[in-house]
């Protein structure tokens, strides 16, 4: 492989990634220095349920599409969210799985199968990226609270899992193209995260957990239906 | 750059304001939003107004964290365009934000719990009307009611003398109808195991409410009380933001039932005033309550549980539905009780759908009954509520909250469903078993008369089959069927009943005949209704006329509250019952505190 190559499978990941942990490090930092509210009263509700149960409930919330309405009543958008969410861990596993893993040889740990499972999984994930551009951009709702950070970070990812199906087969001899394009947008992606809405994945132990909390203390978590 | 635009007072105010009331949930919830849309079918909004995306929950959260994020978030601050960050300048645009988050949700919470990402609106919604209300942005109603609270205690108004007055009242109908002069309703009694707090709707309009819970409590053998003063567990501050009014009201109540030394505190059924007090006034107040609180649903449930009362649910045989109020269900998780206690006082019950914390919004909530403003707003977006109802096929529809009834009952007659609104307390009242020794000294005093007595027992029935005798009563609608229905109820316990259909010919009968109540209605053609109430106060002449409006539209309310004189004797939502009717005649006519 070349050295640019090298270098953006390398050092350029690495030094993104630090970068990337340091500003959520600080993120998080910043978020805690706001203090929390808190519940003086006794709790309320069936005594089955507390605080804890309100916050794992909450945590698993996102594996329970049964648990919210808007998940019932929509299972092909939940669909969408679970594949798009997966083609998302495989590209990240990728990119740790191509420079650390295959020995700074072509190919991939675990061969064909292994790359096909890659390919299928973020395959699978761009078309939902393409279903979702389509949506934020059709539906009136979706354009009407949607920013350009919204329209971006959507195109980048799926661009992103363009390369990345591409990149998998971690084959170079033929051109480096696709490889760089996948490293090169995967370091862009690491630093532009903490600041758009994709970092959205590190609020969301803290918002589910003080809304759980909160939910199970008043005994509204783990909900019941009738 | 927008750094140097100038920005108004109040701008900067809510600016500097946001700084203080940012906590981290909320902090969270406004950098969390994926703008997925997964919450905006959530919202009854969106579902009566399709297509409008201006009513979708995230596109009205960001009303307020464009704000957070052009003011306390980096990329915001840097960027703004490119996250929508924005800030307010003008009061122009705190006027439009004040349409958003008065005028559009009802803070039901309903798009909190669908978000994946756990953002909750509604806290954001009541932060940010919270920073509009502290200067001096909001709905009229809002800072009629908030005053109301402040200086009178009360959100309604209602005044030391007229609280106790139907306290009394109550009492002494209680009495009669039990024929128990042991029956009452303590006032201020110290060291009682229960202090029984209510909503000032119960007083105004609905105080059958208040001698049903003391019936209740007295058949189940309770220590009860209720304070004189610092009685309502009702709290604006919920719906107006305002933390301090919040703090300040609930404040007043635990500090009286401290003072009473009263062991619990029974809240009656009332969503936000549950919440407010259950809930949120030790977080407002600063101040560890020493003392338990519950809503009496579940102290009814507790008697019926602990054999203290008990209930025929055969007395109770209209089909029936239950509305979870978003504040009881949503906020407190209180709904499971309410049907257990429905399963004991009633024979069908039909389960609505959704339910429980997925109920929809009455649409009543959130102040929305003190914004006339939004009221057409509000009618349409109710259009989900009636179609659940519609669908239990239910003739009454129960709640354990009093903005669900006004809201409730203001939906049924728009959409003109053919059903009622009533709460637990006066179904359990109707089930309630009453114990056997009271009919046994009626029969003494007509045993013991022999000859004479037959004609006396004639004699006194007479009178009390026509308690509004030497009554003149003027009866101002324009709608016949109304005039003809309130005509004969009121003929047929003894008034003489004289009928107008517009405002001057009411006031020709009130000048000619100097009738001792005026019924009035609201909307009538010719002269203002508004007017006709202000000239008949302002004439010394009839000072002694007592006005009771009866109204199927209690978004006029205004044209007659507004207005710099004496309030009504009395107030009636349309439809009309005959019992509630008579009820509210005898009270503004005082017949219930008559010697003679």
């Amino acid at each position: 492989m070349s050295e640019f190559l090298h270098f953006s499978e390398h050092r350029l990941q690495e030094f993104a990634l630090v970068l990337m942990a340091l500003v959520y490090t600080v993120r998080i930092l910043w978020l805690l220095s706001y203090k929390a509210g808190g519940e003086r009263q006794a709790p309320t509700g069936p005594g089955a349920t507390t605080p804890a149960k309100g916050v794992l409930y909450s945590w698993a919330n996102i594996a329970m599409p049964w648990g919210m309405e808007s998940t019932r009543r929509r299972p092909l958008l939940y669909a969408q969210f679970v594949i798009f969410h997966l083609g998302v861990t495989a590209a990240i596993a990728l990119s740790f799985l191509i420079p650390y893993g295959s020995g700074e040889r072509p190919g991939l740990p675990g061969g064909d199968a292994v790359v096909w499972l890659f390919q299928g999984l973020i395959g699978a994930a761009l078309v939902v990226g393409i279903i979702r551009l389509v949506r934020r951009v059709g539906s009136p709702y979706m354009r009407a609270i949607s920013s350009p950070d919204d329209y971006f970070s959507l195109v980048l990812l799926t661009v992103w899992f363009f390369f990345a199906v591409l990149a998998a087969p971690n084959q170079y001899a033929g051109g480096e193209w696709h490889l760089l394009g996948f490293f090169i947008l995967t370091a862009f992606f690491l630093v532009y995260v903490p600041f758009s809405k994709i970092s959205h994945y590190l609020y969301y132990p803290f918002t589910r957990y003080y809304l759980g909390k909160s939910m199970g203390y008043r005994g509204v978590y783990p909900p019941r239906r009738g | 750059m927008s750094g140097k635009r100038s920005r108004s007072h109040k701008a900067q105010k809510v600016l500097e304001r946001m700084a203080q009331k940012l906590n981290r949930q909320m902090v969270g919830s406004l950098v969390a939003c994926v703008h997925c849309g997964m919450c905006t079918d959530s919202c009854h909004y969106v579902l009566a107004n399709p297509g409008d995306p201006t009513y979708a929950p995230a596109y009205k959260a960001d009303k307020i964290r464009k704000l957070f994020k052009r003011h306390f978030d980096w990329t915001g601050r840097v960027f703004p365009w490119w996250v929508k960050a924005g800030s307010v300048f003008t009061d122009e645009e705190l006027e439009e934000l004040k349409d958003t988050v008065f005028g559009k949700c009802t803070n039901c919470r309903r798009c909190s719990l669908n978000c994946p990402m756990g953002v909750d609106l509604a806290t954001l919604n009541r932060m940010a009307r919270g920073l509009l209300v502290s200067v001096g942005v909001m709905p009229e109603g809002v800072a009629v009611v908030s005053k109301d609270q402040w200086e009178i205690g009360n959100q309604m108004g209602v005044l030391k003398e007229d609280y106790l007055e139907t306290l009394e009242w109550m009492a002494e109908e209680l009495q009669e109808e039990l024929d128990d002069p042991e029956v009452s309703i303590p006032i201020d009694k110290n060291d009682c195991e229960v202090v029984y707090s209510i909503n000032p709707r119960e007083v105004k309009y609905d105080p059958r409410s208040i001698s049903d819970a003391a019936k209740i409590f007295h058949f189940a053998g309770e220590s009860w009380t209720m304070p004189s003063e610092c009685w309502d567990m009702t709290n604006f501050g919920l719906f107006s933001g305002d933390d301090d009014l919040g703090g300040s009201v609930a404040r007043r109540l635990y500090e009286k039932v401290s003072e009473l030394r009263g062991r619990k505190l029974v809240i009656s059924e009332c969503g936000h005033g549950y919440r407010s007090t259950r809930c949120e006034g030790p977080n407002w107040a600063r101040l560890d309550v020493p003392f338990e609180m519950e809503s009496s649903v579940i102290t009814m449930l507790r008697y019926i549980r602990e054999g203290r009362i008990r209930v025929d649910k055969t007395r109770n045989t209209d089909s029936v539905t239950f509305h979870d109020s978003c504040n009881n269900a949503r906020s407190c998780g209180l709904f499971e009780e309410p049907r257990e206690l429905l399963s004991l006082v009633v024979t069908d019950f039909r389960e609505m759908h959704p339910n429980r914390a997925e109920n929809y919004c009455c649409t009543g909530g959130g102040g929305a009954m003190s914004m006339s403003e939004y009221t057409p707003r509000r009618l349409k977006s109710a259009k989900i509520k009636a179609d659940q109802l519609k669908a239990t096929g239910a003739k009454v529809v129960v709640t354990s909250c009093h903005n669900c009834v006004d809201g409730l009952t203001d939906l049924i007659r728009h959409y003109k469903l053919d059903m009622e609104v009533t709460q637990l307390v006066n179904l359990v009242a109707n089930a309630l078993v009453v114990p056997k020794k009271a009919p046994v000294p009626a029969e003494v005093p007509v045993k013991v008369p022999v000859g004479v007595p037959a004609e006396v027992p004639v004699a006194v029935a007479a009178e009390e089959a026509l308690p509004l005798t030497g009554r003149t009563i003027v009866v101002a609608d324009d709608e016949p069927d109304q005039v003809t229905l309130l005509a004969t109820i009121l003929e047929d316990n003894g008034a003489t009943v004289f009928t107008a259909s517009n405002g001057d010919e009411a006031l020709d009968l009130v000048h000619r005949h100097r009738p001792d109540l005026l019924t009035l209605d609201l909307a009538m053609p010719g002269r203002s209704p508004g007017e006709v109430f202000e000239l008949i106060r302002r004439n010394t002449d009839l000072e002694h006329l007592k006005i009771c409006v009866i109204t199927g539209r209690p978004e006029l309310r205004k044209v007659i509250y507004d207005r710099s004189v004496a309030p009504p004797e009395g107030y009636l939502d349309k439809p009309v019952s005959e019992e509630k009717l008579l009820r509210n005649v005898r009270k503004v006519l005082e017949l219930a505190h008559e010697d003679g």
